[in-house]
């Protein structure tokens, strides 16, 4: 069915559109027509930078690159994880990685050590491996 | 739906995208971090924040050329420079040349002809996340790609001026990233080299623009190198120290670093790595691959509407011939249309009509071949670094009752 319009040139146009809205509903045939559905949402997670401020001087750059710490499962060894990982990079380097078996978070370690000299203590390293062991393979890793 | 959304994690969104961490493959388009802000760059996808490592969403391919405020960032130790003094800058030809010298930004531009190039570039480890079974490293999507028109210094000109001497065997690229590890470990500098015969050196460019602007400092500012074809990893950002060397570089990033077994598409298995059968060989040049852009499946499409299928396509090999799609899982193809050509190392886009006759759920599947005839196989690929991945890549598309 098609309800048909027939406007005189000066009617405004929006009025009509108005009758034929509330004419159809009426009838049913927009039943499920609904109103805008809203919900509260957080402002500023993160924000429109700010213009440079314009210093016309031979510096390039500035700004301080953003840390964002990501959670870490609790449990022995997390202290050793953000002393000692934290001293070349950002624990997101673990929480990134995909749940890996056991031994190759040893050999992670290992690789922390021997092949990029990170000056981890022998007791720290086990502590280490245990904890990333305890939480991050394929069997032990939350989503 | 609207879990593929571009927009899916923003504030106010329907719904999140989940966390998704493996074992199995990511089965999204991008990585599944959140959107961070980081100076000089639109909000990007978060892998790590020190170092910085940023993806690029999907929606930024549907052209030619990627914004640089979106082009996606990879840095490997956390000294990451925060400004650059350009009084204090020069780039500096080192070791075994006749007449080592220094230029600064504005001997670039002025002392040598500009030339610019139009190339990809792609991390090694693109699209990391869907190797199985997993490995580690940065858990990239499909987003560490990006294509911008380089303009610059030819590098064989800076060679030439400085005078390569006889019995060098390979140039090596240093910028200004820094770890804090002991000196002499990778942990310490980032440093790459090409051999001296490769021919991809008189296609190199030492660029001072990217896209008609200067590179954002997380891509590289004040200039970097360009090697068009090659994975991203020769392409030193903040280019400072290019040095001539009579022995062949075997630091980290050289070796083991950034190497792939010798063999087709760099196809091994964890067995034979354990059994130490692979030989192993620096990663060069990028395989050829295409992708669909949009629809990116966040939308249902009424059944009997024509759509257009959006995509880009490139090859480190030369200039891509042919994009063909699929709608039924790769059984039958059909040629897409070739957007226009840049060169022979720049994206090029595509689009197809695409109808989806009856409701239901498609498969569709987007294959390239490239001049040198290469294409893209569907089966998957693995090597330990988790590089070079380039299967055919498939996007469900759900088509709805139009009436």
């Amino acid at each position: 069915m098609k309800p048909e319009i027939r406007v005189k040139a000066r009617v405004p146009i929006f009025f009509c559109t108005f009758c034929l809205v509330a004419v159809l509903t009426g009838a049913g045939l927009y039943a499920d027509l609904q109103r805008g559905r809203y919900q509260a949402a957080t402002l500023g997670q993160f924000s429109q930078a700010a213009p440079t401020a314009g210093v016309p001087d031979s510096q390039y750059g500035g700004a301080a690159y953003p840390l964002y710490p990501p959670h870490l499962e609790a449990g022995e060894g997390q202290a050793e994880v953000e002393g000692y990982c934290s001293m070349c990079h950002s624990t997101r380097y673990i929480t990134m990685q995909p749940p890996l078996p056991a031994p190759a978070w040893e050999a992670e370690v290992t690789k922390m050590k021997k092949t990029f000299g990170a000056t981890i203590p022998d007791a720290a390293a086990s502590r280490i491996i245990q904890y990333l062991q305890a939480h991050y393979t394929p069997e032990t890793r939350k989503q | 739906m609207g879990t593929a959304s571009a927009f899916a994690q923003e504030p106010g969104a329907e719904k999140a995208l989940e966390s998704f961490t493996g074992p199995g493959a990511n089965p999204h388009w991008n990585s599944v971090g959140p959107y961070v802000s980081e100076p000089q760059k639109a909000p990007l996808l978060l892998l790590t924040d020190r170092p910085v490592q940023l993806e690029t969403p999907r929606h930024y391919f549907s052209t030619a050329f990627t914004p640089n405020d979106a082009f996606y960032v990879r840095w490997h130790l956390d000294g990451i420079p925060n400004n650059v003094d350009l009084q204090d800058w020069k780039l500096q030809i080192e070791g075994n040349v006749s007449k080592p010298l220094t230029f600064s930004l504005p001997d670039l531009m002025q002392k040598f002809k500009a030339v610019s190039v139009a190339a990809v570039n792609q991390c090694s480890g693109n699209s990391r996340s869907r190797l199985q079974p997993r490995v580690a490293g940065g858990q990239w999507g499909n987003g560490a790609m990006g294509n911008a028109l380089w303009t610059g210094v030819r590098l064989r000109e800076l060679l030439d001026a400085a005078g390569v001497k006889p019995g060098s065997l390979q140039v090596q690229f240093q910028g200004l990233e820094t770890g804090t590890g002991p000196k002499g470990m990778g942990s310490s500098r980032f440093l790459k080299s090409l051999d001296l015969t490769n021919p991809v050196l008189d296609e190199c460019v030492v660029a001072y623009l990217m896209n008609g602007e200067p590179l954002p400092l997380l891509n590289g500012f004040p200039v970097r190198l360009v090697v068009p074809g090659y994975f991203a990893t020769y392409w030193m950002k903040c280019l400072t120290w290019i040095r001539v060397l009579d022995t062949a570089d075997e630091n980290f990033w050289m070796k083991p670093g950034y190497r792939i077994p010798n063999t087709p598409r760099g196809n091994t298995t964890p067995e034979e790595v354990k059994a130490g059968t692979v030989n192993m060989v620096p990663i060069a040049r990028m395989p050829v691959r295409s992708f669909l852009i949009s629809p990116d499946g966040s939308s249902k499409i009424p059944a009997g509407m024509t759509v257009r299928l959006r995509g880009i396509t490139f090859s480190g090999y030369g200039r891509v011939t042919h994009v063909e799609i699929s709608d039924d899982g790769g059984k039958h193809w059909s040629a897409a249309r070739l957007g226009e050509d840049h060169g022979a190392y720049s994206f090029r886009t595509w689009e197809a009509a695409w109808t989806a006759k009856s409701p239901g759920k498609y498969t569709l599947a987007v294959r390239a071949m490239d001049e040198k005839s290469n294409t893209q196989p569907d089966e998957p690929v693995w090597n330990p670094g988790g590089y070079l991945w380039n299967r055919i890549e498939t996007q469900e598309l759900i088509a709805g009752v139009a009436a």
